[in-house]
């Protein structure tokens, strides 16, 4: 009996150690955050977070939500992809005007992940990626847009608003 | 990735980092991320709190990469800052309601037939850690699945070894009573 | 009056610069969409930025203007089944499910058991008719999750039939599958056909 029970215990500890998977994209987000800020200690420019303070408030006021309101319930989202031989890639979408130089992306590390950050408000926008300025891809971990009237594939987001 | 260089150690990326190269920060965030991001996923129990609760220790971290005392030992400093951080996200979530943790590569090592079988264990044992009480959970996953000693526990959580042996023990007792309730419905 | 509905028109092109982006015809005429869904209190928004696509994607004049004037239409049609106070969103969202094969009725419906907003709710219904799932499975999914389900649980829910689907279940399937386990504290509808030799095997009372 005790045996059995060890047994049930020991197979959940080997269930639990396996890998999990955490989204790559995270060590761009951190390395983003971090660019902002110098760490304690260092001498840094003090002139850098009053900087990238201003950056921010200014994309926000730039970026237009669908309804005013909503504006204080954006969200932060991290649009990745994965394209290793690409030399470019643009997130382009109803957040952006799908305009290529709005939302370029970076690649981190040389590891061909492509990522971008964009705040936005909630609602449901279509978008693609577009890969070396000539293809377009749509987002392979996202629902995709049925509709795609103009002959390319596009993907979803919904970001939804709070209290429901 | 399949490229293999030879690896600077944690005290040697740390150096670097505090010298100016924000950078190298970045192979310590790489090194680390599945690590600690398994403990945040299984303490938590819901993926994208995990994951915000990895990356916020991450930076904090960097923000207060000087008051490493240790940066031979800045996995088990970084360790800490995670268990900590977990514990406040862990309050908020307990009163939400429970969203399932899938471990992925389990959906794709099962063969068809038994998936289903697979499918409940894997739930039934997502739900019975997250019955476990916090601190229960908290040093059953360090122990068994992050395999610390208890004096290193010990240093992270602040809680003495014999204290942290009963709550591993009692974590095992109420594993086992609630997996034997889920196999009986 | 004609030079009225002229300067009318012209200052609906020159309001917003973006469409310049558009050949001058495409571009009066999707002024022209902008200005009557302005009139009929639509939202242009999403109008402008399904142009905007066609541009970025070098579609010709006509497919654009096909497509926004197809966009006000729906736009309308969302907008009699959810009501007058419907946001923009919904909306928009509500044109996907539409498209999707989501009855109006349907979505008046759903205006009826849910609180706003429905723009997550009518997202799913649409998503899922996107990774296969036949649309009244589908409808009849979010419409029975909608009145307690959050925003997450319904997001949750379509990854989890996604995923189904992509591990092979048939998507009409999927779905029932998943708001049955849904329903239940713990899962124990499934018939185990697995490895007799797995020890979790459970027995059947």
């Amino acid at each position: 009996m005790f045996e059995q029970e060890d047994e049930t215990v020991e197979r959940v500890i080997q269930h639990l150690r396996r890998s999990v998977a955490i989204d790559p994209g995270l060590d761009a987000r951190v390395m983003r955050e971090i660019a902002q800020v110098p760490p304690e200690g260092r001498r840094g420019r003090p002139l850098w977070p009053l900087l990238a303070a201003a950056a921010v408030v200014a994309t926000v006021l730039v970026a237009r939500p669908w309804n005013r309101n909503a504006a204080s319930q954006a969200d932060t989202l991290q649009f990745v992809l994965v394209a290793p031989q690409a030399a470019s890639v643009a997130l382009v979408g109803d957040f952006n005007d799908w305009d290529p130089a709005r939302s370029p992306m970076q690649t981190a590390h040389g590891a061909g992940i492509w990522a971008t950050v964009v705040r936005l408000a909630p609602g449901r926008y279509r978008y693609a990626f577009l890969v070396n300025g000539v293809e377009w891809r749509a987002d392979p971990n996202a629902p995709a847009a049925k509709d795609d009237e103009f002959g390319t594939p596009s993907s979803v987001i919904t970001v939804g608003g709070r209290g429901s | 990735m399949g490229i293999h260089k030879v690896e600077a150690s944690d005290a040697e990326l740390v150096r670097r980092v505090r010298a100016g190269d924000t950078g190298a920060y970045g192979a310590l965030v790489s090194r680390y991320r599945d690590r600690l991001g398994r403990y945040a996923v299984h303490m938590i129990g819901d993926r994208e709190d995990a994951e915000e609760a990895l990356q916020d220790s991450f930076v904090r971290a960097y923000r207060s990469l000087a008051r490493c005392d240790d940066p031979a030992r800045f996995g088990a400093w970084l360790y800490g800052i995670l268990v900590n951080r977990c514990r406040t996200t862990g309050a908020r979530a307990a009163r939400r309601r429970r969203m399932f943790v899938r471990d992925a590569q389990a959906l794709d090592g099962a063969a068809h037939a038994d998936q289903a079988d697979r499918l409940d264990w894997t739930d039934a044992v997502d739900r019975a850690l997250t019955r476990l009480a916090p601190d229960y959970r908290e040093a059953f996953l360090l122990k068994h699945v992050e395999d610390l000693e208890y004096e290193e526990i010990a240093q992270l959580t602040g809680a003495g070894v014999s204290a942290l042996k009963m709550r591993v023990k009692r974590a095992r007792e109420q594993l086992q009573k609630y997996l034997r309730e889920a196999e009986h419905v | 009056m004609i030079l009225a509905a002229l300067l009318l028109v012209t200052q609906v092109a020159v309001q917003d610069p973006r469409l310049d982006r558009l050949d001058l015809d495409t571009r009066s005429a999707v002024a022209a969409v902008v200005d009557s869904a302005r009139v009929a209190r639509l939202p242009i928004e999403p109008i402008i930025q399904r142009a905007l696509e066609g541009a970025t994607k070098g579609a010709p004049g006509p497919r654009i203007v096909a497509a926004v004037r197809k966009l006000a239409v729906d736009l309308g049609t969302a907008r009699a089944a959810l009501g007058t106070s419907a946001l923009e969103a919904e909306l928009e969202a509500a044109v996907a499910a539409l498209r999707a094969g989501a009855t109006p009725e349907v979505i008046a419906h759903l205006r009826d058991v849910r609180r706003p907003p429905l723009t997550m709710a009518l997202s799913v219904l649409a998503d899922l008719v996107a990774s296969g799932v036949p649309a009244d499975s589908a409808a009849a999914a979010v419409l029975a999750l909608a009145p307690k389900a959050r925003d997450a649980d319904l997001v949750e829910f379509r990854r989890a039939v996604e995923r189904d689907i992509a591990l092979g279940a048939p998507p009409g399937a999927a779905t029932s599958v998943r708001l049955n386990a849904g329903a239940l504290d713990v899962s124990g509808g499934n018939t185990t056909t697995g490895n007799p030799n797995n020890p979790t095997r459970r027995s059947r009372p």
